[in-house]
């Protein structure tokens, strides 16, 4: 009791900063356990030449040699660097506007939605673990499995034959690339997007119900209603997802870049894969910001 | 026919008297057309046309996307039954000719299956409760409360979401395996009891970040609680403070339930994530296996399993029935706990929708 007297005394604004400091305070400590040391330790590896030792790493100081070498020396690096950037680039907005869509769709009354739901949630509890890579492995190698039928179902220009087929030719080329990527990556949309569809129907789920009665007395189109309603109400998650969908896919163990300074840890160069993680690491924090410095402009909060 | 031009006279407004008369539908809507002008009826056309042609179109899309989706799954399935002649023969796509359990109990007996479960859901289910708590915590208090430094502090978080796990792998091996640098200065007088502290192979490698808030993509989970608590009503918690409720109690007892379909969908995310997981559990377990470790060295153990030597080279075409029943297997006990979950889950999404 005497120490709730003598927090009283404290102004309002001064205790509730404290309570603040009390809430995140166990993720502090964790954090500068196990996060920020070893954040600075592997900084420090990426300029020296480290050999492991007993108690500890040992290195010795060799300057910006390793990140030098990275550019000159390695030809592999930057070619995989540039690859993974341009597929993160185009991907990116697939899967948002994808699982965006997906999610309005769930969120309608119908029979079956249960199941619809069930299964497009599925990649999410397979898509991040071993099995993935096995399946996907399956699917792209031609000739290994019978999966090699799936694989050229849906790689061969489908789409392309398809706009043949109903008569379409002179629509515009970039609309028919955008369709034709979408449609040749299907199962690399559809398996990564579990997450971002599971985000944004909770986030629809939580669209109050006086917006979407006032928006039906008006005589909302559908069009009209999601593009005035949903939208915004929906565009916290938005930037989660974007945020969310960018870091998986720069971050995974499949990717080409991560590939390579795996290999480099295993041959015990640690300060030379130190090197090159960083320098990947600092791209992709320039693209997270970017993207979050625009999109914050347009993010609508009910409540601030 | 008299009653309804009785009736036409009436407001459009007291409609619903109609109805109480025993008219049908079709009659009511035709009584509603007439007081409406021409675009509300157009309107209504458009709409009804759309409401027509629109669930064939979304079953259409949906069939298909669930195909791509479960094709996979019904792969492994296929693949699992059945014997290894069935691999090679033509005429087998997707019903085997041979049925067996010959497969399945190989891979179970190379995975040591049920021992390597019984680990992998103690450290999994544990790891995860403990997380799912510590980052609500956190994320509650990054969205409520105003300090000084906060943008600095979540830069952090942000950085933790950003930080590739392979970056600060070995250094987080060093901690581990000499116990934050206590070790060398135990070992200099008891060389035993510093044995003890080398916490490689130890579940603690998983549980003590955890219990931090910094395990398995912590960041992300802290991100999500932090932008969920941001969405709900200030006035929540601005009724239990002039109740006389303190941070905590209002935490625990106003926000927490309010936040119960979140925790659910964060707790389905966190364990899935400790179940996929083989890199973090690889760098810090040589000898404690987990599923996916497991699964990820399937090959070698397969080799040693049937044939005692790791060398041996069965063809690809015909290593893909042990692989798939490996894959099933791994994925049987996550696809168990989420149609179990996915009841709750789903209820969960809809009663926070009635909240907000």
């Amino acid at each position: 009791m005497a120490k709730e007297k003598r927090q009283i005394k404290m102004p309002y604004e001064k205790r509730k900063a404290m309570y603040g400091y009390g809430f995140i305070a166990l993720w502090l400590v964790g954090a500068l356990i196990w996060f920020l040391y070893p954040l600075a330790n592997s900084l420090m590896y990426s300029f020296m030449e480290v050999k492991p030792e007993k108690g500890g790493m040992k290195g010795t100081w060799v300057g910006l040699d390793n990140y030098i070498y990275v550019f000159t020396g390695d030809a592999n690096y930057s070619k995989y660097l540039v690859n993974v950037l341009i597929e993160t680039l185009w991907k990116t907005p697939l899967i948002i506007i994808f699982s965006l869509f997906i999610a309005v769709i769930l969120n309608q009354k119908f029979k079956g939605r249960t199941f619809a739901r069930a299964v497009f949630f599925l990649p999410v509890i397979i898509a991040t673990g071993p099995v993935y890579s096995i399946i996907n492995g399956n699917i792209s190698s031609s000739g290994a499995s019978s999966a090699g039928q799936f694989s050229t179902m849906f790689s061969t220009d489908l789409m392309g034959e398809l706009f043949q087929f109903i008569g379409l030719y002179g629509i515009n080329e970039n609309i028919q690339k955008m369709v034709e990527a979408v449609s040749n990556n299907i199962f690399g949309i559809v398996w990564n997007a579990g997450i971002q569809i599971l985000i944004f129907l909770a986030a629809l789920q939580n669209i109050p119900v006086s917006a979407k009665e006032a928006a039906q007395m008006e005589g909302a189109t559908a069009w009209e209603y999601f593009w005035k309603i949903t939208l915004p109400y929906v565009s916290p998650m938005i930037l989660a997802c974007l945020i969310f969908t960018v870091i998986d896919s720069f971050t995974s163990p499949d990717n080409a870049v991560m590939g390579r300074v795996l290999d480099m840890q295993k041959d015990w160069q640690y300060g030379y894969a130190a090197a090159m993680a960083w320098i990947y690491f600092i791209i992709v924090l320039a693209a997270v910001g970017l993207i979050t410095v625009i999109l914050n402009h347009f993010i609508y909060y009910e409540v601030d | 026919m008299t009653a309804i031009f009785k009736k036409k006279q009436e407001p459009a407004a007291e409609g619903e008297h109609i109805v109480g008369n025993g008219l049908s539908k079709k009659q009511i809507r035709q009584i509603h057309m007439r007081n409406m002008n021409k675009e509300e009826i157009a309107y209504l056309k458009r709409k009804e046309a759309m409401d027509k042609v629109w669930p064939i179109a979304r079953f259409f899309i949906l069939f298909g996307l669930c195909f791509i989706i479960l094709y996979p799954l019904i792969y492994m399935i296929s693949c699992a039954f059945r014997a290894q002649e069935d691999m090679s023969d033509p005429t087998v796509m997707w019903i085997p000719r041979h049925l067996t359990l010959k497969i399945l109990k190989q891979t179970m007996n190379a995975m040591d299956f049920w021992h390597t479960l019984a680990n992998t859901l103690f450290l999994n289910i544990g790891c995860s409760l403990v997380q799912v708590v510590t980052c609500a915590v956190t994320g509650y208090g990054f969205a409520r409360f105003k300090f000084k430094g906060k943008n600095l502090l979540f830069g952090i978080v942000l950085m933790m979401i950003l930080v590739p796990n392979q970056i600060i792998a070995i250094p987080q091996y060093m901690e581990f395996r000499y116990c934050l640098g206590i070790q060398p200065l135990i070992e200099k007088a008891n060389p035993t009891l510093a044995q003890k502290f080398n916490l490689i192979d130890s579940p603690l490698t998983m549980y003590l970040p955890a219990l931090m808030a910094n395990g398995i993509r912590a960041g992300l989970m802290i991100f999500i609680f932090r932008q969920f608590f941001k969405g709900l009503p200030k006035e929540l918690e601005d009724a239990a403070y002039l109740d006389g409720c303190g941070p905590f109690r209002t935490f625990i007892q106003v926000m927490v339930p309010n936040a119960a379909s979140s925790f659910l969908t964060v707790f389905l995310f966190s364990v899935v994530w400790y179940w996929n997981d083989y890199y973090v559990s690889s760098t810090f377990f040589t000898n404690n296996s987990t599923i996916a470790l497991m699964l990820k060295n399937l090959n070698t153990l397969l080799s040693l399993e049937l044939f005692n030597s790791a060398t041996v080279e069965v063809s690809p075409r015909e290593q893909i029935i042990w692989m798939e029943a490996g894959c099933l297997l791994s994925v049987t006990p996550l696809l168990v706990m989420y149609t179990f979950l996915q009841k709750y889950f789903t209820e969960g999404i809809e009663r926070s929708g009635l909240v907000g």
